[in-house]
């Protein structure tokens, strides 16, 4: 079942709603990808999921539990990562902290956050070898590698990634969409929002369109591969 | 100025250990200052009220009951992080979730209104009188010329173990990696389970016990009495616009830099003058280099 | 509020002024009428603290609630006025009435020279400067005893008689009347800066300066006529306040902290932004303090539970409560 939401009323004050109803539905371990132009309320939608605003109506449920009105800290617990926009290394912490305060919520347990570096530094051996140095003086894209890396260190089942390749150049763009490749191949249910229509399209299972803060189309991920000039054009 | 005062070791070691003593209490206070100023982006104008209820914390736990000088400090400590995390509960965090824009003026005047309440309320329920312990620490050791009391050490020592605990604090334990993430960025922070709103109560009230430690651990240059706190929470804005706001390093370093320019400042000026001094060199500071002298250049405020 | 907006609550205050300014004659004929009514010295000297603390008061919102500046060592400003204008008279023989315009000037050199040398940086650091600023002028000026008389006290002759009019120690109306004068004068001045176009740019700096300044207006040009214009206005209220008091020294309670935190709590509890509110606070607070003369040390505490429940429960202070009682 993984991620539903029904009928999303949110925004940042009360009086003006940016998303005014929407559904979605992202299902276990499939990627889904929400694309639409500037101002559609698709980082907005991301940030009610994990608990930034609450909805004024409507509900978001996670394996069927309510996680409406939960603070954002809370949503690691729930089994829900985020991956926010733009930079979030702690610059002047090593990576090797940064790792662990990804495996946070369960500090007390040594042996399965052992565990959690082991299999990280085994994917990542680049962070191995960086393990010592701080965050900040890592490349743009390692620093999107220790990004990932930290999102899995708890073992979450749904990963919301917010515009993963924004601001990178082309070249890290297909790397972050490779490890997203990979993430999927993992098994992890991923919700991505991004800008990058193509790119995001190419790795989709499902496909939201929003505009305006309503649902537009969405459908399987073939349904858009051909349309998409179509669907832009409607943007503009 | 007769500089060649300064070659008699006796008036010359004096002045480095009067210097380093004022510029330990200076590094504590600059300390909880920008601690708090760093993660919560408060600019706490009731710093020095938290310094003198240390004040009286020490009185009370040393003279009147009769505990030794350690205990008062920990007794300051303590009482004095207990009164923090009141304080951040109470008002600062309902403040947080009406204030939106304004948050660095409002909580400013927010912490003027609390300074007033502490300091009138210690008025009313301590009197006015100055209540002093002259030596805390008796004895002392002479090297050729040069007297050093055990008090001027004792006071050193504790005040760079307490610097010590925190760094360690902060370095090592999860907590102190909690506050320095929530520091860097509280967003994702909270996206790693991490409750930002518990480390502000935390860093809080770590920040009034070290205004509170340092007015225990400086008892016997400054007494207890209800205004005793302006003079020191004017030098630790001092100082905290030395090092750089929100820089802890550049706090320590700006906290004996200053206590050093004061203790010269003292002996060759007389005492009025010398208050004028420290305003002067703040106000060329910030307009020469307001982002502090120990921030990297870059960073303007 | 954006810029549009505040153009358009402009031209709706107009639109009512009418009504307004039956409001002001009725709160001005009673400010005028009701002390000599009461014929008490006493009394008098209240009205005058409760209207001078409210000028102060919206002196400072002037600065705080329409160009969003700080000013955390207002009270030296005020002593910059008030020892210019004492010394002026005590060591050059020049007249008070002069003095007047002196203490003005001293007032807004002192602001032009902190706003020089910090408007280009946040507002916070502008509060913390002018705090800085006038803690070394309080303390030179009590380290000068030679000159200023330090804490000894300053004796400063009281106004000579113009027109007729005695100034006498003795004469507290005629001090009342020239302060409801000066203040007319004061807020008039305000009054129409804020509703020009030089106001206009002060209220759009203070919602959004980035914006402003992209629109092509020079914020710091903007900021540093705010700030030495309110310098002047309060270094004039100083002269006057001199001239009345009879007697300076350099204390806290006079020229520090204290002080300022007064006049702030004056301006926050009137609410920020609207002049006005102040001087309904000044009369509120004084009145009060008053009232509960017995209790001195509590009347602090309750200004300090004042500013902090404004700040929590009713951020645009009485001016907010207004529309429930006018």
């Amino acid at each position: 079942m993984s991620l539903k939401v029904e009928g999303v009323v949110s925004g940042y004050t009360r009086e003006v709603p940016i998303l005014k109803g929407v559904d979605l539905i992202a299902r276990d371990g499939l990627v889904t990808v929400i694309i639409g132009p500037n101002g559609a309320g698709k980082s907005t939608l991301l940030r009610t999921i994990y608990g930034y605003l609450h909805p004024s109506r409507g509900d978001v449920f996670h394996d069927g539990k309510s996680i409406k009105g939960l603070a954002p800290e809370h949503m690691l617990g729930e089994g829900i990562a985020y991956l926010l926009q733009g930079h979030s290394v702690f610059p002047r912490m090593s990576v090797e902290e940064n790792l662990e305060l990804g495996g946070w919520i369960f500090k007390r347990d040594r042996a399965r956050l052992r565990r959690a570096f082991d299999e990280v530094y085994a994917r990542f051996p680049r962070l191995k070898e960086h393990r010592r140095l701080n965050a900040g003086a890592l490349s743009g894209g390692e620093q999107r590698m220790l990004e990932i890396a930290r999102l899995t260190m708890t073992g979450p089942k749904t990963l919301l990634l917010d515009e993963p390749s924004v601001g990178l150049m082309p070249k890290l763009v297909d790397f972050v969409y490779e490890e997203i490749a990979k993430l999927k191949q993992d098994e992890f249910t991923i919700v991505v929002v991004d800008q990058n229509v193509k790119k995001s399209i190419e790795i989709a299972d499902y496909v939201y369109v929003l505009n305006l803060g309503e649902n537009s189309h969405h459908g399987p991920q073939h349904e858009f591969a051909l349309r998409l000039e179509d669907i832009i054009r409607e943007w503009l | 100025m007769d500089l060649s005062l300064l070659a008699d070791p006796a008036i010359l070691s004096e002045l480095v250990f009067q210097g380093l003593v004022r510029g330990a209490m200076y590094a504590l206070m600059g300390i909880g200052l920008s601690l708090i100023f760093g993660i919560l982006g408060v600019v706490n104008f009731a710093h020095g009220e938290f310094f003198m209820l240390g004040t009286y914390a020490m009185y009370f736990v040393s003279a009147l009951l009769g505990l030794p000088f350690l205990a008062g400090v920990a007794a300051a400590a303590i009482g004095l992080f207990v009164v923090g995390v009141v304080v951040e509960r109470a008002l600062i965090e309902p403040l947080r979730q009406r204030a939106g824009r304004d948050w660095l003026l409002d909580s400013f005047v927010l912490t003027i209104g609390l300074m007033v309440i502490l300091q009138n309320l210690a008025l009313l329920g301590f009197g006015s009188r100055r209540r002093g312990i002259t030596t805390m620490v008796e004895g002392s050791v002479v090297f050729g010329n040069v007297t050093i009391t055990y008090e001027r050490l004792a006071i050193l020592a504790l005040a760079v173990i307490i610097v010590g605990l925190l760094a360690a604090y902060i370095k090592f334990t999860d907590t102190g990696k909690a506050i320095r993430a929530t520091a860097q960025d509280p967003e994702a922070a909270q996206t790693l389970g991490i409750d930002i709103k518990r480390i502000y109560t935390v860093a809080f009230g770590i920040g009034a016990a070290l205004a509170g430690a340092a007015g225990a651990l400086l008892i016997s240059i400054f007494p207890a009495f209800p205004t005793v706190g302006y003079q020191p929470v004017l030098k630790s804005f001092a100082v905290v616009i030395l090092g750089g706001l929100g820089n802890i390093p550049g706090a320590i370093a700006g906290g004996f830099l200053l206590g050093i320019v004061e203790a010269y400042a003292i002996f060759f000026m007389s005492a009025g003058w010398q208050s004028v001094i420290t305003p002067l060199i703040i106000i060329l500071v910030l307009v020469f280099r307001p982002q502090g002298l120990f921030t990297a250049q870059g960073e303007r405020p | 509020m954006s810029v549009a907006t505040s153009a358009a609550s402009a031209r709706g205050i107009v639109a009512s002024t009418p009504a307004r300014v039956l409001k002001v004659a009725v709160l001005l004929g009673l400010l005028i009428l009701v002390p000599p009514f009461l014929d008490s010295p006493y009394l008098t000297t209240v009205f005058i603290s409760a209207l001078m603390f409210g000028l102060f008061g919206a002196i400072y919102d002037l600065m705080i609630g329409y160009a969003g500046l700080t000013n955390f060592g207002y009270a030296g400003f005020i002593a910059a006025g008030a020892y210019g204008s004492a010394l002026a008279s005590f060591h050059y023989g020049i007249s008070p009435w002069l003095g007047l315009l002196i203490g003005g000037t001293c007032g807004a050199l002192m602001g032009l020279f902190t706003g020089l040398i910090t408007l280009r940086l946040r507002g916070l650091y502008l509060g913390l400067t002018t705090w800085f600023v006038a803690e070394a002028v309080r303390f030179t000026i009590a380290n000068t005893p030679e000159y200023t008389r330090g804490v000894l006290g300053l004796a400063v002759d009281p106004f000579p008689s113009v027109l007729g009019i005695d100034f006498g120690r003795a004469k507290l109306l005629n001090y009342y009347y020239l302060l409801i004068v000066l203040g007319a004068l004061i807020m008039l001045a305000m009054h129409f800066l804020v509703r020009s176009k030089v106001g206009l740019a002060f209220r759009a700096i203070r919602e959004d300066q980035l914006a402003t300044e992209s629109l092509g207006l020079n914020a710091t040009k903007y900021k540093l006529i705010n700030f030495t214009v309110a310098c002047f206005l309060t270094g004039v209220l100083g002269s006057f306040y001199a001239h009345y008091l009879g007697i300076l020294s350099p204390t806290p309670e006079e020229f520090g902290v204290p002080r300022t935190v007064e006049i702030l709590t004056v301006c926050y509890v009137g609410g920020r932004g609207t002049l006005w509110g102040s001087l309904f606070a000044g009369f509120l607070l004084v009145g009060f303090q008053e009232y509960f003369r017995e209790l001195e040390a509590w009347r602090l505490v309750m200004y300090g539970a004042l500013l902090i429940a404004v700040m929590l429960f009713a951020p645009k202070g009485l001016a907010g409560l207004k529309k429930y009682v006018w």
